[in-house]
């Protein structure tokens, strides 16, 4: 398909029921994008859906079959029944604590060694800049083992602070505040403070932190939704039934000896939904953080 | 002078930071590699140095070897599903941004990659099993016999890597819409007025500029595809009324062996293996990334 | 200036992890108070047993607070594993199946029971020798018995009566003639009741010990004592291939089960098995579950498992002696009586009066009227008895796949030896390999 040049001249008819033509061409491709995006989200969503109603079916509904999507007759009876057997209330206590706890430790640490890493540019400093960043990409799971013995050598083990020890900070933090450091902080305005007599920690608190304020929102939610999440780490230090996090607590929840799908539903949902919540609440400072992942360069 | 008093408060601002980080990350990776040369189980008294017998282990262990190959598979199914996908869907999800349905889009493909794992796999479990699942439901409506989803070797394989792909995919998805607002409009200008027509100006321009993203997202997926544990863990967890096939993975693996047959070093030496991928695969996201830079 | 800013820094998080570590203190402190007592138990189901312990022990102990944390068994063992390496803070009493607790004797991190216990164990009239055995080492008294995981048939006499079986099967080729009568199809076939619930799928090591039941009551078992503290496997042979047939048989051949069929005690107690081998506690379970079951127990054709479960105390000095007395009390008649009742997992002590409880549940009876000569077997105290029982589960789902194994004898033998193999070089990695 070839186009003429463009050329400045009066439209002809024919031209104008082309642009018409254009037009409806587009619309119409606009739609099956809408419809095939549509598609797409229902279908990625489905799967919380069937978590939800499952939640709300009896145990007879839970076996029958065809398998139902909404349930017959809802009953809160998985609700009570999970509430009532599990101390499922302390355990997001415990995943709430960890992972807010978790958050003020990173977001501390890499507001500290993000601004000097961007903004002292010395050589040891340098050098400890390049470890950071070298460890960023060893997995967890590689050290967790060492890192349990650790926990067990302070008596941590079955504490928040035993979670904590795994989740208190963040190399990839550090990075994305160091960038956020050299791109939105002008060395002058350092400077002209410094000249004025302001000591540097003043500078760093009344400065530095203010014009962070939303690159740290980003890196606080990215924090706290990976404690929330997080699920290897507390299976290995959290052993007693009353210091596991949700996320534990959940999949020993079916490692006893008999299934009960409703209640499993029942105590997922109960978690699932506020975290759903909470993530559609603090989407934008989210999606900045997440995006600001792909930066690297 | 000046300099000098500067550098004091950089090193002693950066000192707590440091030594939590020396604690927490430095040091255990740093015990992980010595581990993996000691005889180190955690009942005996007696810990002694093996050299590299404990890799040489490895190398005949059946189980081990069946969770690289099943982690290797995971990681690279994951891959190639979500890769593709991620790029069409953030293609029509950009190309539609100023609709007002973009936010409901981006929110809907995300949420997966936010919400708990553990409940979410509950969720698929249900969707899989094989007798009262509706992904079966569907299937015999269609006159297709049910599947044993999460018993069959294959298939089982295949539910984990469905399951991870629906969490990998928002996190990819989003990465690429953050490429596409990136891209230099006038030159999609130019190609329309050139008369390439929207799948062409995709497959020709947006696909090569968005090289790099590319890389980046294989490597940050296939790097957490290695780590998979939870989805193997739920999908196949020991329930006695209602198990499913084990999918051994690797890390799933290691526990086992540090927790439950109390060979932590043997268990390093397996963690060792992995970050040997690891970095692997971020060398070649590096050296590809330089090769580009230098054409 | 500058500086103390710098250092005002430090000084919080110095602050904070101090916080932390005074936290962790003050809870270490608490639980050492000497009043304070900690069961660990594997058994989700026996947290009611060991809290109604404790309220008897109230009169001699007013002050006496004891502190149930069960567990599910692999969480257990893992925390057991590790705390008793990591030198455990206050006293708990700590229960171990005697192959469990064989690794920490080794390694002396369970201390030896004091005398008066150690007498009362030992004493033939209280504990039969096998018992008392499991529970010490070179002589010694380590553990209190308490109960055991022994296993019996569980068949639905309703679908027995369906189908015109009248009896329990006594030999393991009726076991497979029954599950065929019993297996319910829908039009196509396929089945929707399995006629005989095996163990076939899962993680862990589970489904070889429901192998190693079955073998041995065709006379074969995983391991062997081979003298001398050494071990050899055993079912590279007629055994290990009648039973792994059987299971191949069931699966492929006559179809009365598949591995993702609902199974064990769940699908018994729904109606979804007709039959299926477990342990005691299943009574218990189905009394609260599925109280209407019609069902009937009976023992095995040759022989069961017999895992004693012990109590054992870690905790030093005059505070380990009220962890001693648990252990005690929880073997006094009216507990144990209590335990048989409310839990179902079956004691150890001889010369006590259960038939208040045998007589009302005729289902006990196949725990404990076997026929004579019954072959009891349990898990060899080795180190890497999970390990061995793992690794072989992992190959048996291997073959339970395989349906071209079902009918050729070479390529069992073969997977046999293979397994058999495997797990030599286990042994001989541990130095526990018969030469």
């Amino acid at each position: 398909m070839t186009v003429n040049p463009v050329t400045y001249i009066e439209p002809t008819t024919e031209e104008l029921a082309e642009g018409v033509r254009l037009r409806r061409k587009k619309r119409m491709t606009n739609f099956a994008i809408d419809v095939f995006l549509i598609i797409v989200s229902i279908l990625m969503l489905l799967p919380l859906v069937f978590l939800v109603a499952n939640a709300f079916k009896t145990p007879a509904e839970m076996l029958s079959w065809p398998p139902t999507i909404i349930p017959r007759d809802p009953t809160i009876a998985n609700f009570s029944a999970v509430l009532g057997e599990t101390p499922l209330l302390r355990w997001i206590g415990n995943s709430i604590a960890f992972a807010v706890m978790s958050t003020i430790a990173i977001v501390a640490t890499s507001a500290i060694a993000g601004y000097i890493f961007g903004k002292f540019r010395f050589r040891t400093l340098n050098i400890l800049f390049a470890l950071f960043l070298a460890t960023a990409i060893v997995p967890f799971e590689v050290y967790m083992i060492p890192l349990y013995f650790q926990a067990k050598s302070l008596g941590i083990l079955n504490s928040v602070w035993g979670l904590l020890l795994g989740y208190l900070v963040m190399s990839f933090g550090i990075f994305l505040i160091r960038q956020n450091v050299i791109h939105s902080i002008p060395d002058e305005l350092l400077e002209a403070a410094r000249i004025d007599g302001a000591g540097e920690f003043w500078i760093f608190l009344h400065i530095v932190l203010p014009l962070l304020r939303g690159a740290l929102g980003a890196l606080a939610v990215l924090a706290f939704f990976q404690a929330w999440t997080a699920f290897a780490w507390p299976m290995i230090v959290t052993t007693t039934r009353t210091s596991y996090t949700i996320e534990v607590g959940l999949a020993l929840f079916q490692t006893g000896f008999t299934v009960d799908l409703g209640r499993l539903s029942a105590a997922s949902a109960t978690v699932l939904i506020p975290s759903i919540l909470l993530f559609v609440v603090l989407r934008r400072n989210f999606v900045q953080g997440v995006a600001s992942t792909g930066l690297k360069e | 002078m000046l300099k000098r008093k500067r550098w004091i408060f950089a090193i002693l601002a950066i000192l707590p930071t440091l030594a939590l980080f020396a604690y927490v990350r430095l040091y255990p990776i740093a015990d992980t590699l010595r581990l993996s040369l000691f005889k180190w189980d955690i009942l005996s008294k007696n810990k002694p140095f093996v050299g590299l017998a404990n890799f040489r282990e490895l190398t005949g262990d059946h189980l081990f070897i069946d969770a690289l190959v099943n982690t290797t598979i995971i990681a690279f199914g994951v891959l190639i599903l979500t890769i593709p996908m991620a790029l069409i869907i953030a293609a029509l999800i950009f190309h539609r941004t100023r609709s007002r349905m973009a936010g409901f889009y981006e929110t809907a493909v995300f949420i997966p990659h936010v919400v708990s794992l553990v409940p979410a796999a509950m969720a698929w479990k249900w969707i899989f099993d094989a007798r009262l699942g509706p992904l079966n439901a569907l299937l015999t409506f269609f006159g297709i016999p049910a599947q044993s989803w999460l018993f069959d070797p294959v298939l089982s394989v295949i539910c984990i890597i469905i399951l991870c792909s629906w969490q990998a995919l928002g996190y990819a998805v989003l990465i690429y819409i953050v490429g596409f607002k990136n891209l230099p409009v006038s030159l999609y200008e130019a190609a329309k007025l050139d008369g390439a027509s929207g799948p062409q100006s995709f497959w020709y321009l947006s696909i090569p500029m968005l090289k790099p993203i590319t890389l980046y997202v294989s490597v940050v997926t296939l790097v957490s595809g290695f780590n998979v544990y939870a989805q193997a863990f739920v999908l196949a967890s020991d329930a006695q009324g209602a198990p499913g096939r084990q999918v051994r993975v690797l890390v799933l693996d290691m526990l086992e062996n540090s927790f439950r047959n109390y060979r932590v070093g043997y268990a390093a030496s397996e963690a060792v293996v992995l970050l040997v991928i690891v970095l692997g695969l971020t060398l070649i996201q590096f050296s590809m990334l330089r090769e580009r830079g230098k054409v | 200036m500058k500086n103390r800013s710098a250092k005002t820094r430090i000084s919080t998080r110095a602050l904070l992890v101090s916080a932390a570590f005074g936290a962790a203190l003050l809870s270490g402190v608490s639980t050492v108070s000497a009043e304070t007592l900690t069961v660990w138990s594997g058994y989700p189901e026996m947290a009611p047993f060991y809290e109604h312990v404790a309220q008897g022990m109230k009169a001699a102990y007013p002050k006496l607070e004891v502190k149930v944390e069960a567990i599910a068994l692999r969480e257990h063992e893992k925390r057991v594993a590790l705390g008793l390496t990591g030198g455990q803070d206050g006293t708990t009493v700590i229960e171990l199946s005697g192959s469990t607790a064989t690794r920490y004797l080794e390694n002396d991190l369970l201390p030896e029971a004091p005398a008066d216990i150690s007498t009362f164990v030992k004493d033939p009239k209280n504990f039969d020798k096998f018992f008392s055995d499991t529970a010490g080492q070179g002589g010694k008294i380590y553990g209190v018995p308490l109960f055991r995981g022994q296993g019996a048939l569980y068949y639905n006499t309703d679908m027995f009566k369906a189908a015109g079986l009248t009896a329990a099967p006594k030999t393991m080729e009726e076991y497979s003639a029954y599950a065929e009568k019993l297996t319910k199809r829908d039009a196509s076939g396929k089945a929707t009741v399995s006629g005989w619930s095996m163990r076939l799928s899962g993680g862990g090591q589970g489904i070889a010990e429901k192998f190693w039941i079955n073998m041995h009551q065709y006379g074969g078992a995983i391991l062997v004592p081979a003298g001398d503290g050494k071990w050899k496997p055993n079912f590279a042979n007629e055994a290990g291939r009648k039973a792994l047939k059987q299971y191949l048989t069931n699966i492929f051949t006559t179809k009365t089960v598949t591995p993702e069929m609902p199974a064990d005690a769940d699908a018994f107690e729904r109606g979804q098995t007709a039959m299926f081998i477990r342990e005691s506690w299943v009574i218990g379970d189905i009394a609260k579950k599925a109280p209407d079951l019609k069902y009937a127990t009976a023992p095995l054709p040759k022989g069961s498992i017999a895992l004693p479960t012990n109590l054992y105390v870690a905790g030093k000095g005059a505070d380990a002696k009220v962890g001693w007395e648990f252990a005690k009390a929880a073997n006094s008649p009216d507990n144990l009586v209590w335990l048989l009742q409310n839990v179902g997992w079956l004691p150890n002590r001889s010369g006590v009066d259960y038939s208040a409880v045998t007589s009302k549940q005729p289902a006990f009876a196949a725990f404990v009227d076997y026929p004579k000569g019954y072959e009891f077997f349990t898990l060899p105290s080795i180190g890497p008895i999970e390990e061995i029982l793992t690794r072989v589960a992992a190959q048996l789902v291997v073959a339970f796949g395989d349906a071209s194994m079902a009918g050729d004898d070479a390529k069992i033998d073969a997977f046999l030896k293979k397994t058999s193999d495997e797990v030599n070089t286990i042994l001989a990695r541990e130095g526990l390999a018969a030469k």
